[in-house]
């Protein structure tokens, strides 16, 4: 079987961008939207992740006890926690550590010592299944010498929520896009495809195959894609740096991740899904030349 | 080299192009084949190019049955034909050089083997010195000879000629003729389809007529009746 020269169904490919100029330009424009808009919700999931692992241990409860309680009894309090299911572990932190970490937290303590110490005992306790989170809650409600029981079960589900919704736009948006790009691409093949249909039959008749046909218009989609996803790197670059400082002087409490972080992520990401809307759409639209 | 066997072809709306046809034409054969619109010289040429398939009997091209013959396997059974079309199918925007030498990078031809033989074929068809013209700086009989510099390049067995004078004058379409009874002298089978009743009866050559989809007359040195 004869090699042919790659470069010369580059060549083509180019020529066919080209001859298709503002309908390429129409494709590039449309798939690098897209990509800078699926980019951003893929980022603004991953920093909801990174958030919510920052938030920490959302899977824990404090149980405080009864400041009046003795140390038998609340002993006896963090022997009936042990036993419950759904505890991943449990620490009792003394009125004495308590006050410690407030004064370590909060200056205006000073004058609070151990003496007049009003912190109660208490529990931190993690659990397993936040789903069972509820049950749990009840249950240390249940136990004698147990007066308050914080949990951040609200907060957690609200970020979950959050989370969910976040996500179920961004896979409708990743649907929906990346059908738009690909038709796009299969239009701007088609068109190039008419351009070239005389050039074509002839190609048939001095014997070239299918793929000798079809690999310049295949090409033709793959640099669709990846000139596409190269401005989109660039695009979401700047929006993305933007967000960042704003969020970084106005938004303290949350964290963002710094593009330098992702960029390899979001450059390979582009190129992948980039390229693979390119091959897609050039394929559908070349799919009766791939058949005879 | 070419047989057709008891051919019959219908098309999807109903038309029987060929009826029942039996031609043999045997290698280094020159062959016209006449007939009025609609008489099925078209079809022929669509089954030899295998664009279209039979409908029943057997048809054999160069030892391949066109009918069994899958479609992946056509751009290599068409590299063993040249074709030659009336309206020449050049393109414009590339030069004498690059449209001979296409014919032969679609099949893989590596360049310095292009390089040579372009030339040469163009001098075959009296075109030595017009390679770097475009097709709208040459007449019509020379785009003709593009065209059938390109049939020749990749060394076809087979060349099949459709109207091939049809778009050019008396005094060009002789000089295609003559090169193609020259291609004919090197050996090469020559089909030429054609209603020029002139040309055909001035080379006395083997004239297959059809009519109505079946063959009325097949004479060696005949005419155009």
């Amino acid at each position: 079987m004869k090699r042919y020269n790659i470069f010369y169904f580059i060549g083509q490919a180019f020529a066919g961008l080209w001859r298709n100029g503002v309908m390429s330009f129409a494709s590039v424009a449309v798939l690098m939207s897209c990509l800078v808009v699926i980019g951003g919700f893929s980022l603004i999931v991953k920093n909801i992740d990174l958030n919510l692992e920052q938030f920490g241990n959302l899977n824990e409860i404090v149980v405080f006890c009864n400041t009046e309680a003795t140390e038998e009894e609340i002993v006896a309090v963090g022997e009936q926690i042990g036993k419950l299911d759904n505890i991943a572990s449990i620490r009792r932190i003394t009125k004495a550590e308590g006050l410690a970490q407030m004064k370590a937290e909060y200056d205006v303590y000073d004058d609070v010592s151990e003496e007049n110490n009003p912190l109660p005992d208490s529990y931190e306790i993690t659990y397993v299944d936040t789903e069972k989170v509820g049950e749990l809650d009840y249950q240390l409600h249940q136990i004698e010498g147990i007066t308050k029981v914080n949990n951040r079960l609200d907060l957690a589900t609200s970020i979950e929520s959050v989370k969910s919704g976040v996500m179920l736009i961004f896979v409708w948006f990743l649907a929906i896009l990346s059908v738009v790009s690909v038709f796009i691409i299969i239009n701007t093949i088609k068109l190039s495809v008419f351009a070239r249909r005389h050039e074509i039959s002839i190609m048939r008749y001095v014997g070239a195959t299918s793929w000798f046909i079809t690999l310049p218009f295949i090409f033709e989609g793959i640099i669709i894609g990846l000139f596409s996803s190269v401005i989109a790197y660039f695009a979401e670059w700047y929006i993305y740096s933007y967000i960042e400082t704003m969020v970084m002087a106005d938004l303290q409490m949350i964290s963002i991740l710094t593009f330098a972080e992702i960029k390899n992520t979001v450059l390979f990401g582009f190129m992948g899904l980039g390229v693979v809307a390119g091959i897609i759409g050039s394929s559908i639209s070349l799919s009766k030349y791939l058949k005879s | 080299m070419i047989d057709f066997v008891n051919v019959k072809k219908a098309y999807p709306n109903g038309t029987m192009a060929l009826k029942g046809v039996n031609l043999h034409i045997d290698e280094g054969e020159f062959v016209f084949i006449v007939g009025h619109s609609g008489a099925g010289k078209t079809t022929i040429m669509k089954l030899l190019l295998r664009e279209e398939k039979i409908s029943s009997g057997q048809l054999i091209v160069g030892g391949h049955d066109l009918a069994a013959m899958s479609n992946y396997k056509v751009p290599y059974y068409r590299r063993e034909l040249g074709v030659v079309f009336q309206d020449f199918r050049l393109f414009p925007k590339k030069t004498v050089f690059e449209n001979v030498a296409f014919a032969m990078e679609v099949v893989g031809t590596p360049r310095k083997k292009i390089v040579r033989r372009v030339p040469a074929i163009l001098n075959t068809v009296n075109l030595a010195g017009k390679q770097d013209s475009f097709p709208n700086e040459i007449s019509g009989g020379e785009q003709q000879r593009v065209a059938l510099a390109r049939a020749l390049a990749n060394n076809p067995k087979i060349i099949i000629a459709d109207e091939p004078t049809g778009n050019i004058d008396p005094k060009m379409s002789l000089e295609i003729m003559s090169l193609l009874m020259k291609i004919n002298k090197l050996g090469k089978t020559v089909i030429v389809v054609t209603h020029e009743k002139n040309l055909v009866d001035y080379y006395k050559q083997r004239v297959v007529m059809l009519k109505d989809g079946l063959i009325v007359e097949d004479h060696v040195g005949g005419m155009f009746q």
